[in-house]
């Protein structure tokens, strides 16, 4: 019969071995395949049966498990990666078409990389959240909060190029606000809501304290589009609050 | 060709096992594991990366999910996620069933015959 310390041994190992499995699926039913374990370790306790006959077995089942849903993780980010490209290429196609009819557009061929690359990343990480949440309204948040952030950087860096304006490159502080946020956050709801909800007040705050220098025209048009975005900003906060609410971490 | 849904497509045994195991009531992972061992007088055994890996699976297709984590009574204070099957699991069941049923009588036709 197998000792309580030959038994914690054989937990140990068995939570190291679930260490192997892809992190969603790890994060979803590691601990109930430990409970599971465990709970076999004390049926074979209670029968006053030792651990050598079943151990080896599971150990066995569970590495051929972990190679099938590895091989499974990587065939569907394999699909992912390869369904976010095409996006981000027919999203490419507006610049990259628009810029044949509009006189001044004159993007070299590197910028045109650059775009996608960023549009891109911007799709990874959607696509990466939103397989790790169930929840529609935190789904709903990213992907709000990447359209007004991604609005956002590239309006910014549009309007510094064009008007030779480098204050402007404040505005950028927003998507500090953000990082800085996303990473204490640690993609938590809540701390995500706040997040959100200080950008927002952070823009709306430089709107208001930064002299646009632009036309009146002009100026009504920036202070139309910041609305916007302080909008974009709260829904998205909002979202990740009732996301929070509901129970999702 | 259009896809089958999960309620019509042909099951693997360890989704069968699960899905018969579930359909009276809610269990957690290693309740699971013994009603299949009861069901099939010990003749299964699904170890914790075969069943969970299943029920992943079938959560995705929506034939189980999640109900509840709570503490099993008969065990200890631990408190285990229970899993229960869904109106589509049920669904998925009864079609398997029926096929299973449609086989045997034509094996049992076959054998009558020749015998």
């Amino acid at each position: 019969m197998a000792t309580d310390a030959t038994r914690r041994r054989y937990r140990a190992w068995y939570a190291m071995l679930l260490r192997m499995y892809p992190r969603p699926f790890r994060e979803r039913f590691g601990e109930g395949m430990a409970q599971t374990f465990h709970d076999l370790c004390r049926e074979r306790r209670d029968a006053r049966r030792g651990l050598h006959g079943l151990a080896p077995w599971i150990f066995f089942e569970t590495s051929v498990a972990i190679i099938r849903e590895n091989t499974n993780y990587m065939s569907r980010l394999g699909k992912t990666m390869l369904l976010v490209a095409l996006g981000a290429l027919a999203v490419l196609m507006v610049p990259l078409v628009a810029s044949r009819f509009v006189a001044d557009w004159n993007w070299p061929a590197g910028a045109f990389v650059r775009v996608y690359v960023l549009f891109f990343a911007t799709g990874m990480v959607f696509a990466l959240v939103a397989r790790r949440m169930g929840a529609w309204s935190y789904k709903a948040g990213v992907g709000v909060a990447l359209l007004a952030g991604f609005a956002l950087g590239w309006s910014t860096m549009v309007q510094t190029a064009d008007s030779g304006h480098p204050e402007r490159l404040w505005y950028l502080s927003v998507l500090v606000v953000g990082f800085i946020g996303v990473c204490v956050a640690r993609l938590k709801a809540r701390g995500l809501a706040l997040t959100l909800f200080g950008m927002a007040a952070v823009l709306a705050m430089i709107s208001v304290v930064l002299p646009s220098g632009a036309p009146s025209d002009m100026a009504l048009r920036m202070a139309v589009g910041h609305g916007v975005l302080v909008a974009l900003f709260t829904a998205s906060g909002l979202l990740f609050r009732h996301a929070s609410l509901a129970g999702v971490e | 060709m259009a896809k089958k849904s999960a309620a019509q497509a042909p099951l693997t045994p360890a989704v069968l096992h699960i899905l018969l195991a579930l359909s009276t009531g809610e269990r957690h992972g290693y309740g699971i594991m013994k009603q299949v061992q009861a069901d099939s007088q010990g003749k299964v055994k699904m170890g914790p990366g075969t069943l969970y890996g299943s029920i992943g699976r079938m959560i995705e297709t929506g034939l189980v999910r999640e109900s509840d984590k709570r503490v099993d009574p008969e065990m200890d204070d631990e408190r285990r996620i229970y899993y229960e099957i869904t109106g589509e699991g049920r669904a998925a069941l009864e079609a398997e069933l029926k096929r299973y049923r449609g086989v045997v009588a034509v094996a049992e036709g076959r054998f009558a015959y020749g015998h």
